[in-house]
């Protein structure tokens, strides 16, 4: 995910005060959108995205790297086996975030290298690359999409 | 600026490009929800005589998917395209003067028909109907096949930078979009950085330069029932045109992204017989290269524009809270590049 929960929050309260609310004109519908904002407004400061899902991002991430550093050698992983050491280990969103910096590094790493030598680093990178897109999908809901599009 | 300010503004602007027309009034004024890119009103013309014209108004947005906007490039291709007999809409105003509307605009005819939206209707239908998909999936690859026959030079559409043969096509298209990436300032995900670089590793060679639409897809498609059949009527959302491998426009149209929850490209044709349909029509051939080159390309460029309308929306340069959906949406598009590329089974 790009956007931080506060920053989420913070885009909602925006667009509720700024767009939404000037077109609301029953004094009930407004006193509800005003108690939305007051309800938002509280919550924003509260809340944190889960841990746990980005402990097992990490978790996986750093089983690829490992990988893909034994895969590549030592020297030509230096750069890789550094970062990973240097990598926070909390909080989890921290250590999640530079783990998936690191690992875009690994991909440009392992491109340098001839196709055969690279294959081994390109799978350890990929099999992780499955299981994350999986974890990330599956806490999502349905969207709305047709809605939004009809308004 | 308030509506009747807006319409008044208009209305004066409008009587001065139509002084036969006068006096003129805009009336049934509304902005679509639809797009998510640039502002896009619709409104009718209704003169003295009481004869009325529908028009739709196209304003550069405060903040959006592909900013930083200049729509004259897409007004002087449609604008160029008036003529032709491709159903792009017959756009003959241009104004740039802020005085006017506060934003540069342009103005077209408003083609008849309805916008299918590439997902699943309320009731779990496809977008278009089993019985309308070949003729209206022949229409659309007709007019795909069409654009790409257009004599750009003779159009004097060279304005819009005219690639070399060999890498050049693809070199440039991937940088266009890899500019926009950096743009962002978004943290690049490891999809993305394994989809570059494969794409840098494969940038295909071609002679062949069209005009390419650069959106072709459901979603950009106007239709009409004529005689009970669905018939296409209207090619929409030029912003994104340009010229390059016409097969940039066909692997973005028979992309998994508009299928619509159908197994079909632009819920219309199996991907396979559109793309068969278009060697067809157009007397050109798919080289399957080029095609998952640009296939992979269509992932990455859908991504670009998610990451700058997240960043427009995260810097508070826009209220359009259909900006933070965007955050959602990437998950889904990593597992189609998964799919694309071979890493998820």
């Amino acid at each position: 995910m790009q956007l931080g929960v506060d920053i989420l929050l913070d885009g909602v309260m925006r667009t509720l005060r700024e767009a939404v609310l000037p077109a609301v004109q029953g004094r009930l519908a407004r006193a509800q959108l005003f108690a939305v904002l007051d309800v938002l407004q509280n919550l924003r400061d509260r809340v944190e995205s889960k841990a746990a899902l980005d402990d097992a991002e990490a978790e996986s991430a750093v089983h690829a790297l490992t990988q893909v550093i034994a895969a590549i050698g030592p020297i030509t992983g230096a750069a890789l086996a550094e970062g990973l050491e240097a990598a926070p280990e909390a909080p989890p969103a921290a250590r999640a975030a530079a783990l998936r910096a690191l690992l875009v590094r690994a991909f440009d790493v392992v491109d340098a290298l001839p196709d055969a030598a690279a294959a081994p680093a390109r799978a350890a990178l990929a099999t992780h690359l499955a299981g994350q897109a999986m974890r990330d999908v599956a806490v999502l809901k349905p969207s709305l999409l047709q809605e939004i599009s009809k308004g | 600026m308030g509506d009747q300010d807006f319409i008044a503004r208009l209305e004066s602007y409008l009587a001065g490009r139509l002084p036969a027309e006068r006096p003129l009034r805009v009336i049934d004024l509304d902005r679509s929800t639809e797009g998510f890119s640039q502002e896009t009103f619709t409104f009718d013309v209704e003169t003295a005589t009481g004869t009325r014209r529908g028009f739709v108004l196209k304003r550069e947005p405060l903040a959006g998917l592909l900013e930083p906007y200049d729509l004259e490039p897409e007004f002087r291709v449609l604008h160029a395209l008036s003529d032709d007999p491709l159903p792009s809409p017959p756009t003959p105003w241009f104004e740039r003067d802020p005085t006017v509307l506060e934003r540069s605009f342009y103005v077209m005819a408003r083609l008849p028909g309805d916008v299918p939206v590439p997902a699943p209707r309320a009731d779990g239908s496809p977008p278009v109907d089993d019985g309308d998909r070949p003729g209206l999936g022949a229409d659309v690859v007709a007019a795909l096949a069409h654009l790409h026959g257009i004599d750009w030079r003779s159009l004097g559409l060279d304005f819009l930078g005219v690639p070399a043969a060999g890498r050049d096509t693809a070199t440039r298209e991937l940088a266009r979009w890899e500019r926009r990436i950096d743009a962002s300032g978004l943290a690049v995900d490891p999809p993305l950085a394994e989809a570059l670089c494969w794409l840098r590793r494969n940038l295909p060679e071609t002679d062949e330069t069209t005009l390419v639409h650069g959106d072709f897809r459901l979603g950009n498609f106007l239709v009409v029932r004529d005689g009970g059949a669905a018939r296409l009527s209207g090619l929409l959302d030029w912003e994104m045109v340009h010229l390059g491998d016409p097969l940039e426009d066909v692997a973005w149209c028979i992309s998994p992204l508009w299928r619509g929850g159908t197994p079909y490209a632009g819920a219309l044709l199996p991907p396979e017989e559109f793309v068969e349909a278009w060697e067809s029509a157009s007397g050109r051939t798919a080289d399957p290269r080029r095609l998952e080159f640009y296939g992979v390309l269509t992932i990455v460029k859908m991504i670009a524009i998610m990451l700058t309308g997240l960043r427009a929306f995260r810097d508070g340069r826009t209220t359009d809270l259909r900006m933070a959906i965007f955050d959602q949406q990437l998950p889904f598009l990593n597992l189609m590049l998964g799919m694309t590329r071979g890493w998820l089974g």
